[in-house]
């Protein structure tokens, strides 16, 4: 009867009670949410303890595990997909222990006290959307160079330059090095500045004219001027429609391909 | 410190060409057993893996691994200089890390153009188990992409165990460019299972263009909507094979 039920909630068990519970969800692969008193030991590419406290443990359905403090967004243990776990009730405490190999990593989350234990089967087709963030945009340039200006050939992105990245490296139509900034948001002086530094630092290796251009949604106040000063140029491109290039080029990257999980 | 002569130059410039139609900054691995280059393009949907053995050439002196990274358009300029029959020598000045391209024949030329930082990006090869096995002589399936290109800019590849069909549908034309087992351009078809895969044709018409420089019969492999590896057989030892992303159809 229980095993059918979209979700299994217990408030207040007994360790026996919520081993039992949290043995199931293992089994059938639920996603599994245990509040109580634990101290968790970690053994893997480092080792640490974390002394007992209240905390909130996770472990979803494909096997990632988080364990939450009662503050802040990140968790304070946490192991990727793929873990097993196995759940053991003692004398006067429960321990829920994953291990994963490759790389072999062991954790150890051992209740003194289980508040609550909800176990879950959730089900979740639906898409993240999110409009274009600033490497979406580097993505649509790439893919369609032509909003940046026809006859623009990108020769690579995220190029290690001394002072840090330009983030789109080509060529326009006259043979040109053309080096892109991107912004999602209104470009300020910062990114004026930026841009400029790149240049000056590939002048010299160049050894062929060399044009900025950056690209945002708009310009700041009283940027266009320094842009011009500097000799460098704007090109309007709006995040939305980067993220519009990327939805209609449906091509897949041969890196998912390179692991064999694809199937 | 590596020295390379190829006695003919179009070769190297052959070669040069299908590199160039996706990387524009090349990082070759010299080896003591010859040549290797293995690159993605910059939107990462083509890979391209290249190798040349040590016996192509004329001569070649490298006494351990280098890596060597130039523009690859550059050096396609030089090499145009080159006319037939000429001979080519590649060698890597160590104090200036220049390169220097020495072209000799009717007379004798020595450019030197500078070397860039090398990638340390390993590329792997793409993990597909493949259904379809395919060859075609590289200037019949030249001929169908060019069709195919008429109207659309993609394609899509279907394969039973008879033939090979390209299938291409663009806003206001189609069209259907049917590949017979046995026939002159289609020499051979092994199909496991019945498959179909889209790909762009730019990529697919640029590879096949310059590649088709270098070889008479490709050997392309796919799956359904798994990527192609497309293999075109040198003339003399040496491999070079294209895998290209497929276009996954939504409706």
């Amino acid at each position: 009867m229980q095993e059918q039920d979209k979700q299994t909630v217990l408030t207040n068990p007994t360790l026996a009670q919520a081993a039992e519970v949290i043995g199931k969800a293992f089994v059938q692969r639920r996603t599994l949410i245990v509040a109580g008193k634990c101290h968790v030991h970690y053994t893997g590419r480092a080792t640490s303890t974390l002394e007992l406290g209240e905390r909130l443990l996770i472990i979803k359905a494909d096997g990632a595990l988080l364990v939450h403090r009662p503050v802040g967004y990140e968790p304070v243990n946490w192991q990727p997909a793929g873990s097993v776990f196995h759940v053991q009730s003692k004398a006067d405490s429960l321990e829920v222990h994953g291990v994963k190999q490759k790389p072999r990593e062991s954790v150890r989350v051992t209740f003194s006290e289980v508040f609550m234990v909800s176990s879950l089967s959730l089900e979740d087709a639906g898409e993240f959307l999110l409009y274009a963030s600033e490497e979406d945009m580097h993505r649509a340039i790439l893919l369609k160079p032509s909003l940046l200006e026809p006859g623009f050939k990108p020769i690579s992105y995220e190029k290690k330059v001394e002072p840090g990245f330009v983030d789109v490296y080509g060529e326009d139509k006259n043979g040109r090095l053309v080096v892109v900034e991107v912004k999602r948001k209104t470009a300020g002086k910062e990114a004026v500045l930026q841009l400029a530094k790149y240049i000056d630092a590939i002048k010299d290796k160049a050894g062929r004219e060399l044009r900025g251009v950056l690209v945002a949604p708009s310009l700041g106040k009283d940027v266009q001027r320094l842009l011009v000063t500097m000799g460098l140029e704007f090109k309007a491109l709006d995040p939305k429609k980067c993220a519009e290039v990327l939805k209609k080029a449906e091509t897949t990257k041969l890196e998912s391909f390179f692991d064999g999980n694809h199937c | 410190m590596f020295k390379l002569k190829v006695s003919d130059a179009k070769l190297l410039r052959d070669m040069a060409t299908a590199i160039s139609i996706l990387v524009d900054e090349a990082t070759f691995k010299i080896e003591p057993d010859g040549m290797k280059l293995r690159a993605m393009d910059p939107s990462r949907v083509a890979m391209i893996d290249f190798e040349w053995p040590k016996t192509i050439f004329e001569e070649y002196e490298c006494a351990e691994p280098t890596k060597m990274c130039i523009n690859i358009s550059e050096l396609l300029k030089l090499l145009r200089r080159a006319g037939k029959d000429e001979a080519v020598e590649l060698s890597l000045d160590e104090k200036t890390g220049r390169l220097q391209v020495k072209i000799t024949g009717k007379y004798n030329r020595n450019f030197t153009m500078p070397t860039l930082e090398a990638s340390e990006e390993e590329v792997p090869t793409p993990k597909i188990n493949f259904n379809v096995k395919a060859k075609t002589t590289t200037q019949g399936l030249s001929q169908a992409i060019e069709d195919a290109q008429l109207v659309s800019d993609h394609v899509r590849i279907e394969a039973d165990s008879e033939k090979l069909i390209l299938n291409a549908s663009g806003d206001l034309m189609g069209a259907t460019i049917t590949l017979q087992k046995g026939s002159d351009t289609l020499l051979d078809l092994e199909a496991k299972e019945n498959s179909k895969a889209t790909f762009s044709l730019s990529y697919l018409t640029e590879i096949i263009k310059a590649a088709s420089a270098t070889s008479d019969i490709a050997t392309l492999e796919f799956s359904t909507d798994m990527p192609i590896r497309i293999d075109f057989q040198q003339t003399k030892e040496g491999k070079l094979t294209f895998f290209l992303a497929p276009r996954i159809e939504t409706e």
